[in-house]
């Protein structure tokens, strides 16, 4: 069996970001990158259906700058066998990442394919799910528990209120939450030996797919800052700013 | 001690006076948690002209003063054993007067740790010094400690940052030493005699410190070793190779410690019996290129066993609480802890004869050993078993301390590399320094507090 896992360039999740003067963006000069988390949960979901003997390959994608490739290498060194790169600098929307996956996955006829369920820079939440629509493929999302066997893939879902468990026709898309798993961390004799495996490079007119922008930016501006707390010296001077300043009783 | 009171609330105010029993338990003393604190009450002044009054009087009176920051000391220096009055820093928590040409900052004695590297990182700079208790710890027990902690082996210590201290003398008297200056070849540089001081010569209520760039991309290594006969070899090895932030050691009990106490999941599949936690500069593919092939030269030499390397800054924070989690999952045992440092060189061999002394000796005692190897500070902690006494545990410790530590002298070490001597270590002080030292060390005391008010019986015998 054939996993596909779709990995994201995001700035860290630890790094404080910044918007650009201009408004324009965020600041991502001299910004640490790592992979998206969603995607580091899906990449650990995927090795271990490779080592537990379900699935023979894992095939890691990913779409962006030429850096990806490091991103790639690391999902290489954690255990995926092969990587490919659709390199480009263009900014690239969900449809348009959904249509580049959709070209990827004809071609690779994966049985599987397992993606973070969004990245945490768009917070789009869209990729998926747009995938699974274009390859006409039954979809998982949100899933905290995934298992596969005589060509089913059952999937619990995270959803409002509960857990909602599922069956999926193989192909199909799961998207992966947080409690799915806990990555491993990279070994370094591993990414060693992720030197060797293959990286491929294709482009966007490669796979001849128009990527340009639906949505345009038109600011981006960082969230108001919080007033800073007051310590009150007494219950009543406390009543009194309920009651007349913050106005709740 | 009533009247006394009143001449100290007429400088203070009478809200910053404590007395309660809470209060006099609680600022009496630090983790050390050894001693009964009993000290008369305590002084919270706001400024250096109310710490200049309050020493005036106590000067005059002969009234014994114990200064106290975040209490995070672990050698009982800001302990309060004998009706001391405590002057806690704590509201001269102010960071004022950033200099961006200068890179310096002007800290209340009382500022913590934690909060002066945030306020560095908003003017895109760094307080390098960093440690377990950064976040309660004050700049001033910093500088009484001259604390070191995780990045001593490329930013050295909190001496190497402070470049002007404000200094309340044992009459009352207010000092501004070296004023911010890089350079002042004029003669004994008290600034530095006061750092490390232990609150026995003065009272430092202000500082200037200085800041740095931040280091670029530091990515971390967790490796896994058999022994550390090969340590130094590895030290040097990766020395060459990058730009190393840290080096530090932990052996696997520690790890299995802080496995069992945190919901960590286990960093290698199969277990070693050291780890090293390194921590570098990776700016650019051929930073990162060197770092691995440093690795892949040290596997082939069987300096070690296997290896991780951060991948985000959120794995590089996860690797260290390997380290970083260690003396909190060992703290309800208690254990008996030693901070001791010998030349990096020498750490392997030193350790070995501990180790040996120890599992002889004591063999039901739990050795935990962890430190910083890149500068020779190990932290030896003996776990009390759990079927022996808490007393018992004490005694038969102290009878240990004299031949680790003669082991230590063999070795030209110190028995106090970071945590300072005061109460814990003052018994054991010729181990590390010789009679005409301590007699030096002793006329400056009397030079600079001739009636012994200043935390008296602190340091020395």
């Amino acid at each position: 069996m054939k996993l596909m896992v779709t990995v994201k360039r995001v700035v860290d999740y630890n790094v404080k970001v910044r918007v650009k003067d201009d408004q324009s963006g965020i600041e991502t000069a001299n910004v640490k990158m790592s992979m998206n988390p969603f995607c580091e949960i899906a990449v650990e979901e995927a090795i271990r259906f490779k080592e537990k003997g379900v699935a023979t390959e894992v095939v890691v994608v990913s779409i962006g700058p030429a850096q990806c490739q490091e991103t790639l290498r690391t999902a290489l060194a954690l255990g995926a066998d092969r990587a490919i790169l659709v390199k480009t600098d263009e900014e690239i929307q969900p449809l348009a990442v959904a249509k580049l996956l959709q070209k990827i996955a004809e071609k690779e006829s994966p049985n599987a394919i397992i993606m973070g369920k969004q990245s945490i820079d768009g917070d789009n939440n869209q990729s998926g799910q747009m995938l699974a629509a274009l390859l006409d493929w039954p979809q998982g999302t949100f899933a905290s528990e995934v298992s596969i066997a005589d060509g089913k893939a059952t999937v619990t879902r995270e959803v409002d209120g509960g857990l909602e468990t599922i069956a999926l026709d193989l192909p199909a898309i799961v998207t992966t939450d947080l409690r799915l798993n806990e990555p491993r961390f990279a070994s370094l004799p591993n990414i060693m030996k992720a030197k060797r495996k293959p990286l491929d490079v294709l482009s966007t007119e490669d796979l001849g797919v128009d990527v340009t922008p639906r949505v345009k930016t038109l600011k981006v501006a960082p969230p108001a800052t919080r007033q800073a707390g007051v310590k009150v010296e007494s219950v009543q001077e406390l009543v009194d700013k309920l009651k007349n300043e913050a106005k709740v009783i | 001690m009533p009247s006394n009171i009143a001449l100290f609330s007429a400088i203070v105010g009478e809200q910053h006076v404590l007395t309660n029993k809470d209060d006099l338990e609680n600022y009496g003393q630090d983790w050390s948690r050894l001693y009964t604190p009993a000290p008369s009450f305590i002084l919270r002044p706001g400024t250096t002209a109310e710490v200049s009054k309050i020493m005036a009087v106590a000067y005059e009176h002969e009234i014994a003063v114990v200064p106290s920051g975040g209490r995070t000391g672990l050698s009982g220096g800001a302990v309060a054993l004998n009706g001391e009055v405590v002057i806690s820093l704590e509201r001269m928590n102010q960071i004022s007067s950033f200099n961006s040409v200068d890179r310096t900052v002007t800290c209340g004695a009382g500022v913590i740790t934690q909060q002066l590297q945030e306020y560095a990182l908003e003017q895109n700079l760094y307080y390098p010094v960093d440690f377990a208790s950064a976040g309660s710890s004050h700049i001033g027990g910093n500088i009484a400690t001259n604390a070191g902690g995780i990045k001593v082996l490329k930013y050295g210590l909190t001496r190497d940052w402070v470049v002007g201290l404000t200094l309340v003398t044992a009459k009352g008297e207010i000092l501004k030493l070296n004023k911010g200056l890089v350079k002042n070849a004029t003669g004994y540089d008290l600034r530095h005699l006061i750092i490390g001081s232990e609150g026995t010569l003065g009272i430092v209520t202000e500082a200037e410190m200085t800041l740095t760039d931040q280091p670029k991309n530091p990515t971390v290594m967790l490796l896994a070793l058999e022994s550390l006969s090969d340590v130094s070899n590895l030290l040097v090895h990766f020395q060459s190779a990058m730009d190393l932030l840290a080096f530090e050691f932990f052996s696997h009990q520690a790890l299995q410690k802080v496995l069992t106490h945190r919901d960590v999941k286990k960093p290698f599949e199969h277990d070693a019996n050291f780890y090293v936690l390194m921590e570098f500069e990776s700016d650019g593919d051929e930073a990162m290129e060197s770092a691995l092939a440093a690795f892949e030269q040290a596997a082939e030499n069987e300096w070690l066993v296997d290896g991780l390397i951060s991948q985000s800054q959120q794995q590089a924070e996860e690797l260290w609480v390997y380290r970083e989690g260690i003396s909190e999952s060992i703290s309800h045992y208690p254990p008996y802890k030693n901070d001791i440092a010998v030349k990096p060189s020498q750490v392997g061999d030193f350790l070995q004869q501990v180790d040996h002394f120890v599992n002889e000796n004591y063999p039901d005692f739990e050795n935990i050993w962890f430190g910083h190897i890149g500068d020779g500070n190990l932290h030896l902690n003996i776990l009390k078993p759990e079927n022996l006494g808490l007393e018992d545990f004490k005694q038969q410790c102290a009878k240990a301390n004299p031949s680790i530590f003669t082991i230590l002298q063999s070795f030209d070490g110190s028995i106090s590399a970071e945590h300072g001597v005061g109460l814990v270590k003052k018994d054991y002080l010729s181990f590390s320094r010789s009679d005409i030292e301590i007699q030096l060390m002793k006329s400056i005391k009397r030079t600079f507090d001739p009636i012994n008010i200043l935390n008296p019986g602190k340091l020395f015998k």
